[in-house]
């Protein structure tokens, strides 16, 4: 599952993701623990929540990460 | 020329036993507060990465010895990615006698990954653990001898703003900067390895418990959903410029104008009229465009009160963490003209001032977006001063025509935009920003900064000024504006309509964007003639200053098509609009 198409206010764990740098450190890595808090219309970017930090998140990067539920 | 810090200054001279301190860190730390405390300096903040683009210096002098303190760009990690954050490698590079590592409390895991990286570079290194009270009201709480274990130097808690451990930080800095160096022995960690490192420390000395969100999270949280956020974005920006339009007229008509009409000017008129005969130099210290009249009137009574307003809204927008917000909900609308929600910043700064709009470009990526930026703010974006003028000029005879002059200017911001995206080679960047928390503003910290840019503004203005009126004085006194009206003819009076007067703010243009507009005060204008000459002054060549950053941020060919360009729009588009407007019957 695509982040771009998880739902907004529920958390989900990081399993791949593009070869960012920046994504890394902004602390979006493999296993980080993240939840959408907004999305905007017409392809607009995500508002993610890391810890207590939001970063924004262009839809076209999103799209490529990899993420599974957490129950 | 200017007092913004381009950069390209030399550091200043200093002894060769002088302590060299660099302030490092991630962008929006606080680095730029320190540095402002410690050294007293003017350096203009804001909550939001990217607001020091290239680096300050300063002088400290403590406990009897003196050091220069460097003010670094921040920086996610040592892998520049931006002509910014080249400069902070740079400088590592370069070595110090001791690094400031300033950590933001409230986002431990992504700093301490620089401060690995740093730490790892052979310089010896402390650490501020900068914004530890907004870190407390978010509930996270940080061990900090655990964190001087971990990291092996000394950690200080600050709280920057407030002065809070600013002084210890300054105690360990001439502690370890006069300590002989031990060599450290630079280590090599893979990317993983280092945030393996990273997540186990955090894990040792930080504890987060969960805390209610405050009022200010939840409206940081609110400002970024499209619902309720657009129309909050509506109404905060409406609320702004009707508070530096309505402020500023009400301050000029309550209380500027009876001053200057009731006691300035009769008090200079005789003054002067005291020592010097009519004639000449009578017309010129305080005749039609006397210099002690227009020099005092235009920059203090007409053009200061909008400035400061302006400043007073830029400055809280930019201290709260708003304008990277209003960037998310204008992301998308952006990029249909190649730009990005992150280019809001240096835009809404353009409308200030175009120079540390085309400086804060430096924290953009890609050299497509500083030029996007660059050219749309050159264009169609007034300056505070410039907006100062065409509210004086167009507010006291129709409101209408000056919601259509800034109309203009944004459909012709979206045209050029989407003209220069196919233009200029390049992709846009993919979004990807912090966002930062919503704060309170500080009051001192606001004020401080408000003082600062009002400061600015007059250095820079009054001197141009002074020698445009003077100019004018000149021009008026001796005809000769009369001979140079006669030859712009058929440009000014055939092809604008305007009177052969106004070729005076063409030439006046030149020199300052407000000055291209203030001349038409002079003049009786119907309002189609005050539309067509504020027409021609938005489009019209930026000022003599922004050209010159321009040739040194880029080059020269870039600022002759600005000029080009701009001379050529401003007169085909106002024109054209006088031609049809009169067609249609209108005056």
């Amino acid at each position: 599952m695509y982040l771009a198409s998880y739902e907004n206010n529920k958390p989900c764990i990081i399993e791949n993701l593009p070869d960012i740098n920046l994504l890394n450190s902004l602390g979006l890595r493999k296993g980080s623990k993240v939840s959408i808090k907004s999305r905007q219309f017409f392809g607009g970017p995500l508002v993610v929540q890391i810890g207590t930090r939001c970063v924004a998140i262009d839809k076209k990067i999103a799209e490529q990460i990899v993420i599974k539920e957490v129950h | 020329m200017h007092c913004h810090n381009t950069g390209s200054r030399k550091l200043p001279p200093s002894a060769p036993d002088d302590i060299k301190i660099l302030l490092m860190g991630n962008p929006n730390v606080g680095k730029s507060v320190i540095f402002s405390k410690l050294t007293g300096m003017d350096v203009l903040t804001a909550n939001y990465a990217g607001t020091t683009v290239s680096y300050t210096a300063g002088n400290v002098n403590y406990r009897s010895k003196s050091a220069t303190l460097i003010d670094v760009p921040g920086t996610y990690s040592l892998e520049a990615t931006s002509p910014a954050e080249q400069v902070a490698v740079n400088f590592l590079e370069e070595g110090a006698n001791v690094i400031i590592c300033v950590l933001d409390a409230t986002n431990l895991e992504r700093n301490l990954n620089l401060a690995l990286q740093i730490k790892h570079k052979d310089v010896p290194i402390i650490y501020s653990l900068n914004l530890i009270d907004v870190a407390e009201n978010k509930g996270i709480s940080i061990d900090v001898e655990k964190l001087e274990e971990e990291l092996g130097a000394p950690v200080i808690p600050t709280v920057a703003t407030r002065n809070v451990g600013l002084k210890d930080l300054l105690d360990r800095a001439w502690e370890v900067a006069l300590k002989e160096p031990v060599a450290i022995k630079p280590v090599q960690m893979s990317h993983d390895e280092r945030w393996q490192e990273v997540g186990r420390i955090a894990e040792k000395v930080q504890v987060v418990e969960h805390r209610h969100p405050t009022f200010w999270d939840k409206l940081g949280d609110a400002l970024v959903q499209p619902f309720p956020g657009l129309p909050l974005a509506i109404i905060i920006l409406t609320l702004s410029m009707l508070f530096v339009v309505g402020g500023g007229q009400g301050l000029r008509a309550l209380l500027l104008l009876p001053i200057l009409d009731n006691y300035y000017i009769p008090a200079i008129t005789s003054l002067v009229a005291y020592f010097i005969p009519e004639g000449i130099l009578f017309n010129l210290l305080v005749g039609e465009y006397g210099v002690l009249i227009k020099g005092i009137e235009w920059p203090f009574f007409l053009i200061l009160p909008y400035v400061t307003l302006f400043y007073v809204v830029m400055s809280f927008l930019e201290d709260s963490g708003y304008l990277p917000r209003l960037g998310i909900l204008l992301d998308s609308l952006l990029r249909r003209i190649g730009m990005l929600g992150s280019n809001v910043v240096p835009m809404v700064m353009g409308y200030g001032c175009a120079v540390p709009a085309i400086l804060g470009t430096r924290a953009a990526n890609s050299q497509k977006q500083r030029l996007m930026i660059t050219s749309l703010v050159a264009l169609a974006v007034p300056c505070t001063a410039q907006s100062g003028a065409f509210i004086a000029l167009l507010g006291d005879q129709s409101i209408l025509a000056l919601v259509f002059v800034y109309m203009v200017s944004f459909v012709a911001i979206l045209i050029a935009g989407s003209i220069l995206n196919r233009v200029i080679p390049g992709e846009t960047d993919p979004m990807l920003m912090e966002v930062p928390n919503l704060l309170r503003p500080s009051v001192s910290a606001l004020s401080q900064k408000i003082f600062i840019r009002i400061k600015q503004f007059l250095l820079e203005a009054e001197i141009p000024m002074v020698l445009g009126i003077l100019f004018a004085a000149v021009l008026v006194e001796t005809g000769l504006l009369l001979v140079i009206g006669d030859l712009l003819k058929p440009l000014v009076e055939g092809w604008l309509g305007l009177p052969k007067e106004a070729s005076l703010a063409l030439m006046l243009g030149i020199v300052r964007r407000e000055l291209g507009v203030l001349p038409l005060l002079e003049l009786e204008l119907t309002t189609l003639q005050l539309i067509v000459g504020s027409l021609v002054a938005l489009f019209y060549l930026p000022c003599v200053t922004v050209m010159a950053i321009i040739i040194k941020e880029f080059n020269l060919k870039l600022s002759i098509y600005v000029i080009g360009f701009t001379t050529i729009i401003a007169f085909t588009l106002a024109g054209l609009f006088n031609q049809v407007a009169r067609l249609l019957g209108f005056q």
